[in-house]
């Protein structure tokens, strides 16, 4: 594909051509070390359509088993893998990555940066995903899929009850999975936080920037808890620590908190991008900005944060007082209002604007009346006695069918068919678009409102066949047959897609008369996306300016070439937009796909229970993690001191807080939100597990445990007052005091290892010491980490890559001592002093 | 969107009969909740209707009047604050003022008069029920069937003996999770005697599918009835020497029968020949049936924790089933 | 008005996520402080609604909403005061998210009156 530039005059074809030099993707077999945006937001996507339909092949399998009564199309153990992984692929390999593949390509075109903050981190993310999910969805070619269930209850994905290796490649695969969705994550957070273009103050983002915000930190938070639960089930499978299980002091509920801790902010994950996109494309097709800008950006951040208390209305019937169900329950009503407010808003825009219907205004349509439909049921399933009923029938598939498929598939569709003149300058065909929606938007009503009422009839969910002579016989069929309508209609729009490719027709610019940046790039983008860094003022930098494209291919706007062979973006502030830096970006790399492949390694070698081969994997895992590490700031191959550096405003790497700074802080969050998780664990059992058995006296010696933490503050507190006189311009002795800081943590390494050998835990026997040891150990890697880098950070000061006029980088590794510091004291309350007041006994 | 109405209907008028139909009530509990559901279904049709509705005619509209900015304003604060902010929490304050008050009569609360209901354990296995009435006069205990007094609230004390299984009578009530190491309690009424359907809800398995227990509420009377003649051994039939002694040899490890052996791990089968299904609602009980099931279980319920039987002949197979099926009070 | 200057300040980001931060932590106490208190001590059934488990939760709930309403009419009078106008926006917004927090403290916290706390 050759791009159309915006303007073709011989400055642009200059910029274009040099930019392109720097910013270019290397091609043959050196396309894997490919760390641009656009293309990893490219892969991502295809990858999730091809899961996406392998997860619908499993569908059409279920819905042709369940078409029949005592149909005998499936035996009952390869139905239960079936719709184990049909729940599985579509969630946490279509929707989510996905979702994120979109953003990932479309959120720096949107607020006017080049790339995203950690490129490198964006395709380590996509080959944890790709790996990941092919191991996941092998397991089902060999006959060993998971089959208890995608929300894995356990006993029953316990060792006795699931002895195969299903459940491991469940916990496993999907643990390698979420690495990718953490990094996106975390790199979407940074990037809208801090590379928006020079004036894009908060209030004047685009709505769907603000989606992506709440999307990824809610990703950052809700991801940790599942990601713990595996961890556990997994040893506790692997190795026999009863976490789960009732006789070691466990408990299998502890398991549904997490799930769900996770499962149904998840939800939300899917819900709020696919939003986000209906929020970018009504006003466009109302032909007027949107109404209640403030509005919606509350209502997305009340979302974000009321799905986090809700999880509990999964779990209505499994026997929590009914007072602590009705505060879930009136929680899950209350996220109804912002909801409802986002659905007024778009109403209100369409009927104070002249709306046009058009393909994807269509497929937003659908959208409309599916979702409020799947929300007017949640609210339904928000009442207790009325879930006790319906919970785990056939009703709650109808109903969880109506929100992600209407509140997440035809937005997406909506979405795809918009901003396909970007991505490929060609436009679809409008007739075959349109038979496609209707085969899709029939046939899936036709499957799930039909559901509704199987539900109310009794039926319950994941039963592989039912007897004839209940009165389930019709509306099962008439499903089935609305399933396979909906599946031509997907058919009938990838056919749509692949005609486009080919003989669309081309596309004017701007073919829908949009207000945001990406519609005045190139077409398709060209890979630096923007030739010059534009100004924005206003919320509609397109509908003030339509000419701004060719400005910015002109190079009229700011950090315009890249004669000093840089990948520049500029670095502004979060809430103002001003100008603070200039922000150099890694080139293509191996090192993302190295270690990736590593973490397959470990993650095949776990499965094997080849354990040796897992632990050297995984160390030669950290060695490529660092040494990716190693090519940051003042490295020759990253931006080494020179000439031409700028001084107004300057390079990232030579300022006090820079962007990875941020990533450290957003990655940080993820990691408390682990070890509150842990922590939660850890009260649960204690207080509600029943046979926990808490012993007479504390097996750990405080006074190590002291020790160990003063030793950490003395490490910190040296580490800190190095950074000040850094900050000063003092870097006299900086190599020798890191590390002296270093050994200090090694110090305090091990007094702990020390007083874990002391000891003697007996993590198999029982709950108690099974959680104390993974909190140990999570402290320990922890430390073992802050050191370990520390000692790296006084090697780049002897070779120079950090000095006084390169400060930045123990800065960040400071942030990873003050976390660590936290946590430990913490977890000294927790698992130390508390039980020691509180007393032991059972 | 005509078509769904249309398509709905006929099918609605089907029936909401079954007999595990939410929506054909035979006690109070489950009564409360078909009739919040067929009220949300009105209220929220007409929100549906309404807010679709309104979306369309956006499209609709042909005229565009001229407004000031100031207008426009006052316009979506009145859309945003109606439909995003009244509408949503008029409604929700209604739900919790109903949902909560119906919820609290499946509460096992003290009863007024101060005596305590009857209490039935229920245990889920892998892929059976165990019912177990406590008793002073001796405990009775039987499987895959239920049978309960009807007209007076009863208290199930659910728990789990593998994995973790539900128990829902959908025509009485709601569902409660039945979990290793926790005992979960729900109180069921049913107003008149009767049959009704029961089926694991949660999945629990290969065979969750095949997990169906026969509920039949019974005249207080006949119920005690019922209890009574469980409460002694089961007759001995004449004639079946060799199948009782191929039962105690090859079967009693795992199933108890009343004055004979104490097996566990499988379904009590001391009334077995007075039960409706065999194999948890696999097969109706008619004669030979037994015999069937021994010879074919794992192709009828493939998995189910029985082990195959190869070891005997046919003949041996349906000589203790027709000695299993005189077992009834 | 700089990303440094006080998160305190009516117009500084962090008040996006004040006032549903104190939701969450109120909601967090409240399931949390329940659970542990059903637990450790359960109120015997016949005391219906009137116990001192629901008063204390009860307690509480008056108090994180009184501090929601007290930060929403902060945030809401600053609105005008503010001079740039992302800080203005930033106020209204948060002058509206304590709001509705308040709102679902109050909501969530009703069935405090009505139910039993351990059943």
């Amino acid at each position: 594909m050759s791009e159309t530039l915006p303007d073709t005059s011989p400055e642009a074809q200059r910029l274009h051509r040099e930019l392109e030099a720097v910013w270019g993707n290397p091609t043959g077999w050196r396309a894997l070390t490919v760390v641009n945006h656009s293309t990893l937001g490219l892969r991502f996507m295809a990858t999730g359509l091809v899961f996406f339909l392998l997860g619908g092949v499993l569908a059409m399998l279920v819905r042709a088993q369940l078409a029949l009564p005592d149909h005998d199309f499936m035996s009952p153990g390869i139905y239960s893998q079936v719709t184990t992984m049909h729940g599985t692929v579509m969630m946490f390999l279509f929707a989510i990555p996905m979702l994120e593949g979109l953003a990932i390509y479309l959120i720096p075109k949107m607020i006017g940066a080049r790339d995203l903050v950690c490129p490198r981190l964006t395709a380590f993310g996509y080959w944890c995903y790709l790996f990941g999910g092919i191991i996941l969805f092998s397991s089902l070619l060999l006959e060993m899929a998971p089959d208890s269930g995608w929300f894995m209850y356990t006993p029953l994905s316990s060792g006795e009850y699931s002895p195969g290796l299903g459940s491991d490649f469940w916990l496993l695969g999907i643990t390698f999975v979420e690495i990718s969705a953490l990094s996106a994550g975390v790199e979407l957070t940074v990037s809208i936080l801090r590379t928006r273009a020079p004036g894009m103050a908060l209030h004047r983002m685009p709505l769907f920037a603000w989606y992506i915000l709440a999307m990824a930190l809610m990703i950052v938070v809700g991801f940790p808890p599942l990601i713990l639960g595996s961890v556990l089930l997994e040893l506790e499978r692997a190795t026999g620590m009863p976490f789960f299980a009732v006789e070691g002091g466990g408990d299998p509920v502890l398991w549904q908190h997490l799930f769900w801790l996770f499962g149904h902010p998840e939800v939300y994950i899917i819900f709020l991008p696919a939003a986000g996109i209906v929020s970018t494309l009504v006003p466009v097709f109302a032909g007027r900005p949107i109404v209640g800008y403030g509005w919606v950006v509350a209502a997305i951040l009340t979302t974000g944060f009321i799905s986090f208390g809700l999880w509990v209305h999964h779990m209505f019937t499994v026997g929590i007082p009914q007072l602590a169900q009705a505060f879930f329950s009136a929680a899950s009503m209350l996220v109804a209002v912002p909801t409802a407010i986002q659905v007024f808003v778009w109403l209100a825009t369409l009927w104070l604007g002249r709306p046009r219907m058009t393909l994807p205004m269509l497929w937003i349509l659908g959208f409309l009346v599916i979702f409020v439909c799947g929300g007017l049921t949640g609210v339904m399933l928000a009442l207790v006695p009325f879930n006790w009923q319906v919970h785990d029938t056939h009703f709650v598939v109808a109903h969880l069918h109506y929100v992600l498929v209407g509140g997440m598939l035809f937005p997406l569709l909506a979405g795809l068919y918009y901003w396909l003149p970007l991505v490929s300058g060609r436009l679809p065909s409008e007739r075959l678009g349109r038979l496609g929606f209707w085969l899709t938007f029939l046939g899936f009503n036709l499957t799930f409102l039909i559901m509704h009422v199987t539900g109310l009839l009794g039926m319950p969910r994941r039963v592989y066949t039912y007897d004839a002579g209940l009165g389930w016989e019709p509306y099962n069929l008439v499903s089935s047959v609305g399933g396979f309508m909906m599946a031509a209609g997907i058919a009938t729009v990838l056919l749509d897609l692949a005609l486009h490719a080919r003989f669309g027709r081309a596309s004017p610019r701007n073919p829908w008369g949009a207000d945001t940046l990406e519609w005045s790039l190139a077409m398709p983008p060209a890979s630096y996306n923007f030739a010059s860094l534009p100004r924005v003022e206003s919320r509609h930098p397109l509908w003030d300016n339509p000419g701004l494209g060719g400005e910015v291919a002109r190079g009229e706007h700011a950090l315009a070439g890249a004669a000093h062979g840089r990948r520049e973006l500029i670095g502004s502030e979060a809430l103002t937009g001003r100008v603070r830096e200039i922000i150099h970006l890694p080139t293509s790399s191996w090192w993302p796909l190295a270690a990736a492949l590593m973490l397959a390694v470990v993650c095949i070698s776990l499965l094997m229970r080849l354990y040796p081969l897992a632990l050297a994997a995984f160390t030669v895992a950290v060695v490529l993690l660092l040494r990716w590490s190693w090519e940051n700031g003042g490295h020759p191959l990253a931006a080494p001191m020179g000439h031409d550096e700028p001084a107004d405003p300057p390079l990232h790497s030579r300022t006090q807080d820079g962007p990875g700074r941020w990533t450290m802080g957003v990655a940080l969050l993820a990691d408390g939100a682990f070890f509150l998780s842990l922590l939660f664990g850890w009260f649960y059992l204690w207080s509600v597990s029943p046979g926990w058995q808490m012993p007479e006296s504390s097996p750990l010696s405080l006074a190590l445990l002291l020790a160990a933490g003063l030793m950490l503050a003395v490490a910190l507190g040296w580490l800190e007052r190095r950074l000040r006189a850094l900050g000063a311009g003092e870097d006299a002795g900086l190599a020798a005091a890191l590390y002296g800081i270093a050994a200090l943590g090694g110090l305090h390494l091990l007094m702990l290892m020390v007083m874990l050998w002391q000891a003697e835990l007996a993590p198999t026997a029982s709950a108690h010491d099974a959680v104390l040891l993974v909190g140990l150990l999570y402290v320990l890697l922890h430390g073992g980490l802050a050191s370990l880098l520390t000692v790296l950070q006084a090697r780049r000061a002897t070779l120079g890559h950090v000095s006084a006029r390169l400060p930045y980088e123990p800065r960040v590794v400071a942030l990873l001592w003050r976390y660590q510091l936290g946590s430990y004291w913490i977890l000294v309350v927790a698992i130390g002093l508390l039980p020691r007041l509180i007393g032991g006994g059972p | 969107m005509g078509v769904k109405p249309a398509v709905l209907l006929p099918l609605l008028l089907v029936g909401c009969t079954g007999e595990h139909s939410i929506l054909d009530p035979a006690g109070p509990a489950a009564r409360d909740v078909a009739w919040l559901w067929w009220g949300m279904l009105s209220a929220f049709s007409l929100v549906f209707l309404g807010v679709v509705g309104a979306w369309l005619a956006a499209f609709r509209r042909r005229e565009h009047p001229e407004r000031s900015a100031s207008e426009e304003r006052r316009l979506a604060l009145r859309w945003i604050l109606g439909g995003g902010i009244l509408l949503p929490g008029v409604t929700i304050l209604l739900l919790l003022a109903f949902g909560v008050p119906a919820g609290q009569r499946l509460l096992p609360l003290p009863l007024p008069g101060g005596e305590s209901p009857r209490t039935i354990e229920v245990v889920g296995h892998q892929w059976w029920w165990e019912v177990r009435y406590p008793d002073e006069d001796g405990e009775v205990v039987t499987a895959n069937q239920l049978a309960m007094p009807a007209g007076e609230p009863v208290d199930f004390h659910v728990t789990g003996g593998d994995v973790i299984h539900a128990f829902w009578v959908p025509r009485l009530g709601g569902k409660i999770d039945m979990l290793p190491g926790r005992v979960n309690r729900i109180r069921l009424e049913a107003d008149e005697p009767g049959v009704f359907g029961a089926q694991c809800a949660e999945f629990c398995g290969a065979q969750h599918a095949r997990m169906r227990l026969h509920v039949e509420a019974m005249a207080p009377e006949a119920f005690e009835a019922w209890l009574a003649a469980r409460r002694s051994p089961p007759a001995q039939a004449e004639g079946h020497d060799a199948a009782r002694e191929a039962f105690v040899e090859h079967c009693a490890r795992c199933h108890r029968v009343e004055g004979l052996s104490d097996g566990r791990e499988g379904p009590d089968l001391s009334d077995i020949g007075s039960r409706a299904t065999l194999g948890a609602g696999v097969m109706a009980m008619e004669e030979g049936a037994i015999a069937r099931w021994l010879a074919e279980h794992q192709r009828l319920k493939p998995g189910n924790h029985m082990p195959a039987h190869d070891q005997l002949d046919t003949e041996a197979l349906e000589a203790i089933g027709a000695w299993l099926e005189t077992l009834r009070p | 008005m700089t990303v440094h200057a006080a998160w305190r300040k009516p117009g500084h980001p962090m008040q996006l996520l004040l006032g549903l931060t104190i939701w969450s932590l109120w909601f967090v106490t409240l399931y949390g402080g329940l659970s542990v208190a059903c637990a450790v001590a359960p109120p015997s059934p016949d005391q219906g609604a009137l116990t001192a488990l629901n008063l204390w939760l009860g307690l509480l709930t008056l108090v994180t909403l009184g501090v929601l309403l007290w930060l929403a009419r902060f945030c809401l009078a600053a609105v005008r005061r503010e001079s740039g106008r992302a800080a203005r926006f930033i106020a209204a917004v948060a002058g509206g998210l304590h709001l509705f927090a308040a709102s679902g403290v109050a909501f969530v916290g009703l069935p405090l009156v009505a139910l039993p706390p351990c059943l």
